[in-house]
């Protein structure tokens, strides 16, 4: 079958999916596509300029502020993406079905060596890699293992990102063309061990030397530290740049995965926390005595919740805390044993119902529950 | 005796999978009996502290494993817990750490010997085991649940036991065992943490330890977690 014909059954598909099932169709156009025509990431990549976001956390706000970048200097006026961060190979072809001489396409860490090897992307940014559902992915550097191989395999394709994570870093030293950002060095929950030798790996303070050769003491580029969101608008920047774009201020709000709404009067912002890092640097901006925690343990939230461990809560002491979601009870001991004891409420609703009229809450979402939350 | 020392070993190593938390479900439990629990953090560089009451190992990624064990066999570590053990000490160790204190186990392709503390030997199957997991075991009166999430086929020796007998799961790769015991060393494939899952085994370990029988514990929340989870699986 002719790619153009594929593209025109796949776009009838999505239309009848918004039409009848109200959904967004983004997927099952993306499904679509690649069942009748298995190449057409390939095909439809050759039109284009591609820029893959990769990483455990901060692709979606990364791969918006990358568009809103590139936009500037695409001369057809629209960069192809996947509006809900639909990040398999489905969601990037459906993306990819767009006319565009841009596409900036956030992919699944798991799944970036395949749309590498078939979109043969222009520029694939790094973000970070860190502990993550850990039942789909089984280690850490498994993926980072995956990464370095992809890029050594990807000759014309540079790869940029913040080599003060040593799994990023290892996958920037196989590349042929690499941009090395740091930070100025962060300490690395599962940076213990030398992810290219396996040695134990020396850090002194934020910064890492292995006698194998892997630092993050010579990078291309350097900024001042900053929250994740600030580096992931910074690395935007940088590819921008590259491309010919103008910069953008960066606004970290809007990096933060954070919404504002107003539940029965009161009002709250939520955050996106999925892993450890994000809760982790969640945790530190939760301003304000109220807090309500969403856990859920479904295939894309994780679904061991053994990891919540891996956190420290004490941050939340002092405050009001109500916990819901399909693992409250998990959540709630994990923070009772911390001397932390929560409200345990059976929905988000019960846990709203908590607080007054005119209250301001911090609400610290699992994926799913978020974005229920965007799709209330 | 109203102080124990909880000897968390190589957490930055051996914690990727959430075992950290065992330590701290034991020293809140501690409280509750009165005892003051102090958790001691040892790194790959330093040495084991000889005056453990209970030493805790957590699962890991094969480098790290590897490294671990390294260190563990380094200057008088083993002989530490050699003599740990033969004051009573308790060992509980989890995934990669229950390999790590077996004979023989495989990493990163590679076959080593372990610390020969428990008597079994470790290897990786084709197949990953991923999932909930729930035991019974002769040792303890209710069911223990837990997440693996391994390769592992660990076979017995004749001076091991089995810990628990598979009810949902794969624990020692067979789906009939789960982990190993002998005296106070535990081994088991079980994350979950397995003691903030099973509040009362933490009691069991600290029984062990200090020699004593404790009341037991009311905690409403812990015994509704435990509960929920074992009706759950």
């Amino acid at each position: 079958m002719r790619l153009k014909i594929a593209v025109l059954i796949a776009k009838f598909a999505a239309l009848l999916s918004k039409r009848i099932l109200r959904r967004s169709g983004e997927t099952i156009s993306g499904r679509v596509l690649l069942a009748l025509y298995p190449r057409a990431i390939a095909e439809l990549s050759k039109s284009k300029k591609i820029i893959c976001v990769s990483g455990t956390n901060g692709k979606t706000s990364t791969t918006k502020a990358l568009v809103s970048i590139i936009s500037s200097i695409s001369k057809l006026g629209t960069v192809a993406t996947s509006p809900s961060g639909s990040n398999l190979e489905r969601g990037v072809a459906a993306a990819l079905m767009q006319k565009s001489d841009f596409a900036v396409l956030e992919v699944d860490e798991l799944h970036l060596s395949r749309v590498i090897e078939e979109a043969k992307p222009k520029v694939v940014l790094l973000l970070n890699l860190t502990r993550d559902q850990l039942h789909r992915m089984h280690e850490v550097k498994r993926v980072a293992d995956r990464w370095a191989k992809s890029a050594s395999a990807a000759p014309g394709t540079l790869f940029v990102g913040d080599v003060d994570d040593p799994f990023v870093a290892v996958a920037l030293n196989s590349a042929a063309q690499s941009k090395r950002i740091s930070f100025g060095g962060r300490k690395h929950q599962d940076g213990a061990v030398c992810p290219s030798c396996g040695k134990y790996l020396k850090w002194v303070r934020n910064n890492y030397k292995c006698p194998c050769g892997l630092t993050n003491s010579n990078p291309d580029e350097i900024f001042e530290a900053g929250s994740a969101a600030f580096r992931n608008a910074t690395m935007a920047n940088v590819v921008g740049k590259y491309l010919g774009a103008k910069l953008i201020a960066v606004d970290e709000k809007s990096l933060e995965r954070s919404v504002d709404q107003i539940h029965a009067g009161v009002k709250v912002n939520i955050r996106l926390t999925k892993n450890p890092a994000s809760w982790t640097e969640a945790l530190k901006s939760v301003a304000g005595d109220n807090a309500v925690l969403i856990v859920n343990a479904r295939e894309v939230d994780g679904i061991d919740t053994s990891w919540l461990w891996d956190i420290s809560f004490s941050g939340l002491s002092g405050k009001r805390v109500v916990v819901c979601g399909e693992r409250a009870l998990d959540i709630a001991y994990r923070l009772h044993v911390e001397g932390i004891e929560a409200e345990i409420t059976s929905s988000f609703k019960d846990a709203i119902s908590k607080f007054e009229s005119g209250a301001s809450v911090q609400v610290l979402a699992a994926y799913t529950a978020f974005h229920e939350l965007m799709n209330s | 005796m109203s102080q124990i020392k909880i000897v968390r070993i190589h957490n930055e190593l051996l914690g990727t999978y959430g075992d950290q938390g065992n330590a701290e479900v034991l020293a809140f439990r501690a409280k509750f009996h009165g005892i003051t629990a102090n958790i001691v953090d040892v790194t790959y560089n330093d040495d084991l502290p000889t005056n453990g009451d209970i030493y805790l190992l957590g699962g890991a990624e094969d480098a790290a494993q590897l490294l671990s064990l390294e260190a563990l066999q380094r200057g008088d570590n083993l002989n530490i817990l050699h003599m740990a053990i033969e004051r009573g000490a308790v060992i509980l160790a989890v995934c990669a750490g229950f390999q790590i204190i077996g004979n023989r186990f495989v990493a990163n392709g590679q076959e080593v010997d372990g610390l020969g503390l428990l008597d079994v030997i470790s290897v990786p199957g084709d197949k990953r085991f991923v999932g909930d997991i729930k035991t019974t075991s002769s040792i303890l009166g209710f069911e223990l649940t837990g997440f693996e999430n391994h390769m592992g086929h660990t076979i017995l020796g004749p001076t091991a036991q089995a810990f628990g007998k598979v009810i949902t799961g794969h624990g020692n790769g067979d789906s009939k065992y789960d982990g190993a015991v002998n005296g106070n060393i535990f081994g088991t494939y079980m994350h979950g943490p397995i003691l903030a899952r099973n509040p009362e085994f933490a009691d069991l370990l600290l029984t062990r330890a200090t020699g004593r029988k404790y009341a037991q514990i009311t905690d409403p929340l812990a015994l509704k977690y435990a509960t929920w989870r074992r009706k759950v699986i």
